[in-house]
């Protein structure tokens, strides 16, 4: 810790004991960050090698075979499953999400007067807290209660509901959380056009540039890296997707919903496998951390072209 | 690169001009389609919490609104999940700023050579999948009885809002000028104190949003509750869950609960929208 403090200070000429002080105000908030932190992500590995369960409570200790929950993983079809399940549900939100929301910005582009009011308004779906979201697409799923199968039963095109069928059940949810987050890529966007360069766009409309030529061409070389930095975002999250998915599907039918995440969960809370659970999360940490490395790499990069 | 070339008139242009009056036409009617998609889900909730029961799946638009459901909620202890959410939301935001603060502040004055890597851990505990301290908490709460505790919940919500506000404070001390403190110094003030008398109030409304971002990630967390809770620090998005699971299917008195547990983070929200994105990005964007 002492070696990391170890400071360049600007031409600010701090004295010993100011530096004393410094410090004083920073260390509280850095011994509890990796307390609350780096100590559970360590524990946390350190129980995946164990075969961790309330039953037997010397378990917890157990190191005597500590790559077993690995190899058990590995060799656990409902795993691979709910792997390539969370890949359907990661890349069909993704791609939703920064379509609309790059389509929605578009449009909200160099409308000052109702950007100011609609942005307002397109931040609500994403801050409402996830549980609500979920009830609300809980109600316009179940058939009894929404409108949208009353309407659709009116006009003679009943359908039965969409989350109960493992055929439909993942584009279901993959649905609502794209009324939930295409607004945050909207915002991300949306702000990176609004300091797009005018010149440019001008030259290229006096040249007879169509408007599809003029997004390829001339905006969307500014703001891809928005766009990048925007999607992996939504990657990440739609790792850790799970109100939605706990209150319209619990994972089902059968497996259809059942997400990697989720799976670790039940592991750990629904059948108390402690140690796999751990070990799930573990892998599941690591490929978040390898992603997030991604983002800062990109984020850094479009930072510096500024 | 192209300024030499001329502007040809352009065989197309009638049919451009048409379709430029027409463009703009289009482009309203999506974004009100757009604006539809989002509203009406969130207003059939509401609509539908003030609905009588016996008219709970009507779709009339004149109907006589009842605060039945809400008067209901009182009745069945939501009210005490209400409470603990807005204790343990409050209690980890006042801790968060307490200690997030002076230590953002200190980053912000002093280079540390070590700060891009502190960026990137607090980057990496935004991103972090919360499975990933659920587990350990939840071992480590049985053991030393903070299971079920607001107490266990606050500090829980503190491995998000610690980092949050540090990252976010970081940026707004960046924006005041250090000229000021360094004259308090000059004049035999201490570090501490012209921080607190100078460069914190400068502050202010920087500090105001990130409390608010704090109470909202709080306020909206799910996983964390639902595992570390059971009846007694039940929180209220878990009591709402529970009116679907455990006491039949009572859409009013969900609807109901929905649009309160909402409500305070949508007014929330019109205060805080400009800084909620980089609130929702602490870390990744700028150093």
């Amino acid at each position: 810790m002492a070696a990391a403090v170890a400071a360049t200070d600007r031409g600010y000429s701090v004295t010993p004991r100011q530096r004393l002080a410094l410090l004083g105000g920073l260390l509280p908030a850095m011994v509890l960050l990796a307390a609350l932190t780096l100590a559970p992500a360590l524990y946390l590995f350190v129980v995946s090698l164990t075969p961790a369960t309330p039953t037997n409570p010397s378990s917890l200790t157990d190191f005597s075979a500590p790559a077993q929950n690995y190899l058990s993983a590995l060799a656990d079809e409902r795993f691979t499953e709910s792997l390539w399940v969370q890949l359907k549900l990661s890349a069909s939100t993704v791609i939703a999400q920064t379509v609309l929301g790059l389509g929605v910005a578009l449009l909200l582009d160099r409308r000052a007067r109702l950007v100011q009011a609609l942005r307002t308004i397109f931040l609500i779906p994403m801050v409402l807290p996830p549980i609500v979201a979920a009830l609300i697409w809980k109600i316009l799923y179940t058939p009894d209660v929404s409108p949208l199968h009353r309407v659709l039963a009116a006009v003679h095109l009943p359908v039965s509901s969409l989350i109960t069928n493992p055929h439909t059940a993942l584009w279901a949810i993959a649905f609502a959380d794209t009324w939930e987050w295409f607004p945050f890529t909207m915002l991300i966007i949306l702000a990176a056009l609004q300091v797009v360069p005018r010149e440019p766009v001008e030259a290229a409309k006096v040249d007879g540039a169509r408007p599809l030529q003029l997004f390829w061409y001339v905006v969307l070389p500014f703001i891809r890296p928005a766009i990048v930095v925007a999607a992996l975002f939504r990657l990440i999250d739609s790792i850790k997707a799970f109100p939605l998915i706990y209150v319209l599907t619990s994972g089902g039918p059968g497996t259809a919903t059942q997400v990697t995440n989720y799976y670790a969960f039940t592991q750990a809370f629904n059948y108390a496998y402690w140690g796999y659970a751990s070990a799930i999360a573990v892998m599941l940490t690591a490929g978040v951390f390898a992603l997030s490395w991604l983002v800062s790499a990109v984020g850094t990069r479009s930072s510096a072209h500024d | 690169m192209t300024d030499a070339l001329p502007v040809v008139p352009n065989p197309a242009q009638g049919r451009a001009s048409r379709r430029k009056r027409l463009g703009p036409v289009l482009a309203n009617v999506a974004l009100v389609a757009v604006l539809l998609f989002v509203l009406f889900p969130i207003v059939w909730l509401v609509q539908m919490s003030l609905r009588p029961d016996e008219d709970i799946l009507g779709y009339q638009l004149l109907f006589t609104p009842t605060l039945v459901h809400y008067t209901s909620l009182n009745e069945s202890k939501f009210l005490h999940s209400f409470l603990n959410s807005v204790v343990s939301s409050c209690l980890s935001t006042a801790v968060a700023l307490v200690i997030g603060t002076p230590a953002a502040y200190v980053l912000s004055r002093w280079r540390l050579k070590s700060r891009r890597k502190i960026a990137m851990w607090i980057l990496s505990t935004r991103m972090a999948p919360q499975i990933t301290f659920t587990i350990p908490f939840f071992l480590f709460f049985r053991l030393v009885g903070l299971s079920d505790t607001v107490w266990g919940l606050a500090l829980i919500y503190l491995t998000f809002n610690l980092a949050l506000v540090i990252w976010m404070m970081r940026s707004f001390f960046d924006a005041v000028p250090r000229a000021l403190e360094e004259a308090a110094w000059l004049d035999g003030c201490g570090i501490w104190n012209a921080f607190l008398r100078i460069t914190l109030p400068l502050t202010a409304p920087g500090l105001a949003a990130v409390a608010v971002l704090c109470f909202i990630f709080s306020w909206n967390d799910f996983f964390y509750a639902l595992i570390l809770t059971r009846t007694n620090a039940m929180t209220a998005p878990v009591a709402i869950i529970n009116f679907m699971q455990y006491e039949g299917w009572e859409w009013g008195k969900m609807a109901a609960g929905g649009t309160l547990v909402m409500l305070p983070v949508v007014l929330f929200t019109v205060l805080v929208r400009k800084w909620l994105v980089s609130g929702l990005m602490a870390g990744s964007v700028k150093d």
